[in-house]
């Protein structure tokens, strides 16, 4: 199996816009799962009863494979890239549900207390206690939704859209390796770039980690 | 949406979906073994890797991140990849599917590895005893559960996306999904995406109480 | 009532037959009905999809150039599915044009359909296209299904046509895409016509590397692919010959919305029907399978080489 390097040569352009509408995929996807889970964590955090069946439902949630959501949503959303986004969203919603519940379980009581016995307001609480504390367990599920999500985009080439996992189909159905190494090559690579971004961005958003150490 | 339900209880109860080659019993039968076999195959790979770094301490870089290289690897690509390098198998599919289930136990062991209190390796080494005992007497069992932990969520994920095994033409509940999307058949699709998510989801029910009962004289 | 109300009622009441007609299409005006395509436009862009294999990429990439040429903005979709999941796509707008080959079109709007020449199936599509899309003439070029078996093979259960099937009835194992299995030009005409039971039905891909992989090995018997693929002839394979027509005349054809239908986008496609032959597509089919060309530079080639575009 060899590579053809003036395949490679000769498709930049192709290359470069299949790679764009595939992180596009990816990035709205965990965009949309965090809009959702937050508000979603906190009902699941709060109210107890709520929460078992919250984390129960998205438990089995995950384990629905990927392409058969897609083709189920065919009839909702269409041959378009909603359906795509959509089907994306429901494994990022998991992901970052467990990982936000399980971050605000981690904050503290005796900090909540803390907040509560100096008059702060309980969404005010949420927000400037609550919320930062959790963020290194939610941002490791934003990293994961993050990297998922970029390799989940590739099986939506079944519903035609699929961003670099075009390059999968093509190189499969025409007997072609090329396209298929430089797809998955590039998928990893736009991986663990972003992965990379956003342990960054993490350093970034909790300065008082930073001074600890 | 009513009619697609009443269609779906119509394929699930009725007797001759669940006979014959192209039958619920057969498919899931073959999901199943393709699922056992790569997580077998992954935990013969996985363990001594996570069990190595965890004791020797060497490596722990790889362990902490084969887990989000493992989750960048695109199954599709992977499988098309080996399809093309060596022909129509099942190769494709296992090692697609044992690349997937590795990241998870090693990264598991590895953590359970590491969890284990230093005193009391020290301890174990002050009594005179040697690597391997230490790593098979005293390690192994404090890591066990961890170590589970992995191979279970290696498994339940492994049988989520035994469905690639559909796309190269060979069988398991995969192949509902992909005959029923070339048909657009949706009580089809439907119907094999309900029965992975049951089979996993009892997968993951059985292995999480066999757990907590094996480990249930444990103290934190 | 003074003049000015009066005028301001008289103009409000006019313009309501104007405005719903705006808001129902043109069509409702003209009073011709949306299957002759009176009233669609080019104007907003075109944007064709293809099925999932190549010679579809290839003719939508045929239709793409010679559309552009004629001034259409055109967007190419490639690669969508199957038959099963494209034409909904048609219908519910997300693509706009589509190449299609007349007899398998036919079968799958009209499983009783009997027509199989090809002036009788043009008609016999137009009664049974759903309202909003409409078939433009028929091309020279055509794509065949063919049922296939490696020369051992025939030799072994002296086969010569699909009638000779019948005597392994329960023996033979067939490869075929999975929407094949519900097809009239498939597993389901097959019974019908011929009387066919094959032991089993192997759920493959459309004339692509899993049938023809499968062929090879041995995993089926029989294969379905496509008469302009050149492996039949390189490899030796026979094609089942089809005494009571259940294959029928597949020319190319172009599916369209009524709405995008109008006459450049007619005039450009008529004129790629009439030059397009079935040996130069087999050839572009060739180029894009064997040598790895694109279907999008393939096609741009053949449509600047014989004058179709610049």
């Amino acid at each position: 199996m060899t590579v053809d390097w003036s395949w490679i040569g000769d498709h930049t352009d192709e290359l470069t816009s299949l790679t764009v509408s595939h992180l596009q995929a990816a990035l709205t996807a965990v965009l949309f799962g965090v809009l959702i889970s937050l508000p979603l964590a906190v009902i699941a955090h709060r109210i107890r009863p709520l929460r078992g069946f919250l984390l129960g439902f998205s438990n089995v949630l995950f384990t629905i494979p990927s392409i058969a959501i897609f083709v189920l949503l065919l009839p909702v959303s269409g041959l378009t890239r909603t359906t795509t986004v959509i089907g994306l969203t429901v494994y990022t919603l998991v992901v970052l549900l467990r990982n936000t519940v399980e971050g605000l379980d981690s904050v503290p009581a005796k900090t909540k207390e803390a907040a509560k016995a100096m008059g702060t307001r309980p969404l005010r609480t949420l927000l400037t206690v609550e919320f930062p504390l959790a963020l290194p367990v939610i941002m490791a599920g934003v990293r994961i939704a993050t990297v998922m999500s970029i390799s989940l985009v590739s099986v939506a080439t079944y519903i035609g859209d699929g961003g670099l996992g075009q390059l999968f189909t093509d190189g499969f159905q025409r007997n072609f390796p090329t396209p298929v190494i430089v797809g998955v090559v590039l998928t990893i690579l736009l991986a663990v770039v972003a992965d990379a971004l956003l342990v960054a961005l993490q350093y970034v958003l909790t300065p008082w980690r930073r001074r600890r150490a | 949406m009513y009619e697609l339900l009443k269609n779906l209880g119509t394929w699930l109860t009725s007797g001759a979906q669940w006979t014959g080659p192209d039958g619920i019993t057969h498919r899931l039968a073959e999901h199943l073994q393709y699922s056992l076999l790569a997580t077998l195959i992954a935990a013969a790979i996985g363990l001594p890797l996570g069990l190595l770094i965890g004791h020797t301490g060497k490596g722990a870089f790889v362990a902490i991140n084969l887990s989000s290289f493992g989750r960048a690897l695109p199954t599709v690509g992977l499988v098309v990849l080996v399809f093309l390098a060596g022909g129509l198998s099942m190769l494709p599919v296992y090692v697609a599917l044992v690349a997937l289930a590795v990241p998870a136990i090693v990264t598991n062991t590895y953590a359970g590895m590491s969890a284990v209190d230093p005193d009391v390796r020290d301890a174990a080494r002050g009594q005179g005893m040697r690597g391997h005992q230490v790593l098979f007497q005293v390690e192994l069992p404090l890591a066990l559960p961890l170590i589970m932990t992995g191979l279970r969520l290696a498994l339940i994920q492994v049988v989520a996306t035994a469905t690639i095994a559909a796309y190269v033409s060979f069988g398991g509940l995969g192949r509902y999904v992909f005959d029923g999307l070339a048909q657009r058949d949706l009580v089809q699709v439907l119907g094999g995406a309900l029965l992975v998510a049951v089979v996993a989801v009892a997968l993951d029910l059985a292995l999480s109480g066999l757990q907590r009962h094996l480990f249930r004289h444990r103290t934190a | 009532m003074n003049r000015r109300t009066l005028l301001g009622g008289l103009f409000a009441a006019a313009s309501v037959p104007a405005l719903s007609a705006c808001a129902s299409g043109v069509t409702s005006l003209n009073g011709q009905g949306s299957a002759s395509g009176g009233g669609g436009s080019s104007k907003g862009g075109v944007t064709i999809g293809t099925a999932n294999f190549t010679e579809n990429q290839v003719l939508g990439y045929l239709y793409a150039a010679v559309l552009k040429q004629a001034g259409v903005k055109v967007t190419v979709r490639p690669n969508l599915g199957t038959r099963e999941i494209v034409i909904p796509a048609l219908r519910s707008g997300d693509i706009d044009l589509l190449p299609e080959y007349q007899g398998a079109l036919l079968n799958y709007l009209d499983p009783k359909a009997t027509a199989s020449e090809e002036g009788a199936m043009q008609n016999a599509l137009t009664l049974a296209l759903p309202a909003g899309l409409q078939i433009l003439p028929y091309g020279t070029a055509e794509d065949s299904d063919a049922f296939v078996v490696t020369r051992e093979t025939a030799k072994k259960y002296a086969l010569t046509s699909l009638a000779d099937l019948r005597k392994q009835n329960g023996r033979l194992v067939v490869g075929a895409a999975p929407e094949v299995k519900k097809r009239r030009v498939g597993a389901v005409g097959l019974k019908d016509v011929y009387g066919v039971e094959f032991k089993e039905f192997k759920s493959l891909d459309s004339d692509g590397p899993l049938v023809k992989g499968a062929l090879k090995k041995g995993d089926v018997d029989v294969a379905n692919l496509f008469t302009t693929d050149t492996d039949i002839e390189a490899n030796g394979w026979v094609v089942l010959t089809d005494p009571e027509n259940l294959i029928p005349s597949q020319h190319i054809v172009p599916l369209i919305a009524d709405r995008k239908a109008d006459d450049t986008v007619r005039k450009a496609l008529a004129r790629l029907g009439n030059v397009l032959t079935t040996a130069q597509l087999t050839e572009l089919n060739r180029l894009v399978d064997k040598d790895k060309k694109d279907p999008e530079e393939v096609a741009g080639a053949y449509a600047r080489q014989h004058g179709l575009s610049k």
